[in-house]
């Protein structure tokens, strides 16, 4: 790719279209290189499942009582991630954040390959891959009906409504910026653009219903974002299982999601930035904003570690408190301390706003929340099956190759399915980018004086 | 007389939506305009409603509440299920499902809505369009006929076009 041109202190829309169209260019052979390892992992991870459902979930590490271990840890922790991009997309707009505009298509970006990702496991977790159509809502042959007080087809509803309302917002914010990529391309790429954009050409009549649709939308997703997480956390709280069943599951959860969800997404736009050449439209302001939510996340969800163990203190039940005993100072226990020193130790880093806006230090934080936030999942979830009420059940646990290589394999579908779609499709939107023009103008400038002081 | 479009670009909203107010008074021709970003004040002159897209939207919302009920109630009713002797319907978890089929169907009707009422999927160029206006520039494209062509030309001129150009329909 050819070096960045640097857009001037103010820039203008065409700059803006100049910068995005760019990194839509063909890619260089390192790049093809990333998208084949990615997806060689990939193949790997197949071939594990492949084996898997030939031979059974035997191969995995399942065990009575830990029937949910990674596989379900791995669910929540996608569909955690997920979340961040709706919250940037809708909730922002909805409060007309100014910073949301270079982000929201990134961090969209994410969340459908992040629920795309976290569709796969509970299927994945399956033992009989082939009848996981027992989920939606259709009578068998005894006309036996799906239990809609069951948790279970609660969260198929959620996490598809979720994964299709994501995908529709996502679909209607690119058209109006393939449109102009398709004006910029030739060859097979202008007929991939133009059968995209579907005619899309800016006319008063298609912006009148556009802008509403995209509010009204943004409003719907608004309190989805808030449901899909909450009906996520009730997968377990439903349980009577201790550790569990808890009443600040949901808002805990969605905290959590939120939090590693944001994360996620300074993870990925970080060097995204720096090998895209879009340093002048990713400001530090933008990354300064993006580490205030992180922060604010984390210290909810250090509220929630200090709640959850306050209720089990204060409700006296012996079981619950043997539980969290065991979390927090049996075999298990260094993963509890990871978890805490992770999510809340070190985001209080960020209260320092210098380290707010240097960008490996950031870089290295989130890398730090990504790994506390599965572990946390991992510790609520495998860590609460292993003690129950019956100490002659009571066991432990340890993953197969199997489920540590789907896990490494979903990691990399994620990453190859983002890299291709940040090279084929504008990762910035080129259309809130320009309405919000005013903003970037003021965030490039003030990089600009850093730089120089 | 035979019709003629005039196709003018502007570089910014402010002086596009004057023009457009400038031209609804002197009643001259029909107009459509194009723009990279969707602007109020463009909105605001050409004065139409709000799109009917948001009844599209309530619609979808009201099915997904009634196929939820449908759904959830139909299906208790279907295979009785007496857990412990309480009441057969469980309103609590059925509101999980009316909700989340009410944003399905609201935002697929939404996004349906978009695409038929912009008249999307098209295939055909909009007269005059061109692709700086996807880009940088606003346009008006006055169709009118040709003897109010000059008066619909120093609209434009002076409500600050930067490119004023004739062409045949």
């Amino acid at each position: 790719m050819a070096a960045a041109p640097k857009i001037n202190t103010e820039p203008s829309y065409r700059d803006i279209d100049r910068s995005v169209l760019r990194v839509m260019e063909p890619a260089g052979r390192a790049y093809w290189a990333w998208i084949g390892f990615c997806f060689t992992l990939v193949a790997i991870a197949g071939g594990f499942w492949a084996r898997q459902i030939y031979s059974g979930l035997g191969v995995t590490g399942l065990r009575q009582p830990v029937m949910w271990a990674i596989y379900i840890t791995n669910f929540v922790f996608w569909v955690g991630i997920a979340h961040s991009g709706t919250l940037i997309s809708a909730i922002l707009f909805l409060f007309r954040t100014k910073w949301r505009t270079a982000v929201y298509r990134a961090a969209e970006t994410m969340t459908i390959f992040a629920v795309a990702t976290a569709g796969l496991f509970p299927l994945i977790h399956l033992g009989r891959v082939w009848f996981f159509y027992w989920l939606l809502p259709y009578p068998n042959q005894r006309y036996l009906q799906p239990d809609f007080r069951s948790p279970l087809v609660w969260d198929a509803f959620a996490v598809s409504t979720y994964l299709t309302i994501s995908a529709l917002f996502w679909t209607m914010g690119l058209i109006p910026d393939i449109a102009n990529a398709r004006e910029a391309a030739t060859g097979w790429r202008k007929t991939f653009y133009t059968v995209l954009a579907m005619g899309w050409q800016g006319t008063d009549r298609q912006w009148r219903h556009y802008s509403m649709a995209y509010l009204l939308m943004a409003g719907l997703a608004t309190p989805l974002v808030l449901s899909v997480h909450s009906v996520v956390s009730w997968d377990f709280a439903m349980a009577i299982n201790p550790g569990w069943h808890s009443t600040i599951f949901a808002p805990y959860f969605v905290a959590g999601a939120i939090f590693s969800g944001v994360a996620m997404v300074i993870t990925l736009l970080i060097p995204m930035r720096r090998l895209l050449g879009i340093e002048d439209l990713l400001t530090e302001w933008h990354f300064d904003n993006l580490a205030k939510v992180v922060l604010l996340t984390s210290l909810v969800v250090s509220y929630a570690y200090i709640t959850e163990a306050f209720m089990t203190w204060y409700a006296g039940d012996p079981i619950e408190q043997m539980t969290f005993h065991m979390r927090y100072f049996g075999p298990w226990g260094w993963m509890y301390w990871v978890m805490v020193s992770c999510n809340c130790v070190i985001p209080l880093l960020l209260f320092s706003p210098r380290i707010r806006v240097n960008l490996r230090a950031l870089w290295v934080i989130t890398i730090f929340v990504n790994i506390g936030m599965w572990f946390e999942r991992f510790v609520i979830i495998a860590g609460s099956l292993t003690a129950n009420f019956e100490p002659s059940q009571w066991s432990s646990y340890r993953p197969s190759l199997t489920e540590i290589m789907i896990t490494v394999g979903s990691f990399a579908w994620f990453l190859g399915l983002f890299s291709l779609f940040s090279r084929f499709l504008p990762i910035i939107s080129m259309t809130e980018l320009k309405e919000g023009i005013v903003w970037l103008r003021k965030a490039v400038k003030r990089d600009r004086v850093r730089a120089a002081a | 007389m035979s019709t003629i479009a005039i196709i003018s670009s502007f570089a910014d909203d402010a002086r596009c939506a004057h023009a457009i107010e400038e031209l609804r008074a002197a009643k001259v021709g029909d107009f459509n305009t194009f723009s990279p970003i969707p602007s109020h004040k463009i909105e605001h002159a050409i004065g139409k409603s709000k799109s009917p897209v948001r009844w599209m939207v309530l619609m979808g919302g009201i099915s997904g509440i009634l196929t939820g009920l449908a759904v959830t109630i139909g299906t208790t009713y279907e295979w009785r299920l007496n857990a412990g002797g309480k009441p057969l319907l469980s309103w609590p978890p059925f509101i999980i499902i009316c909700f989340e089929l009410m944003v399905l169907l609201g935002g697929i009707f939404g996004f349906l809505g978009v695409l038929g009422l912009s008249g999307i999927p098209a295939t055909e160029i909009a007269l005059g369009y061109n692709g700086r206006f996807g880009e940088d520039r606003f346009g008006i494209v006055v169709r009118c006929d040709e003897g109010d062509a000059a008066r619909v030309e120093s609209i434009m001129k002076e409500s600050g076009a930067e490119e004023v150009v004739r062409e045949g329909v």
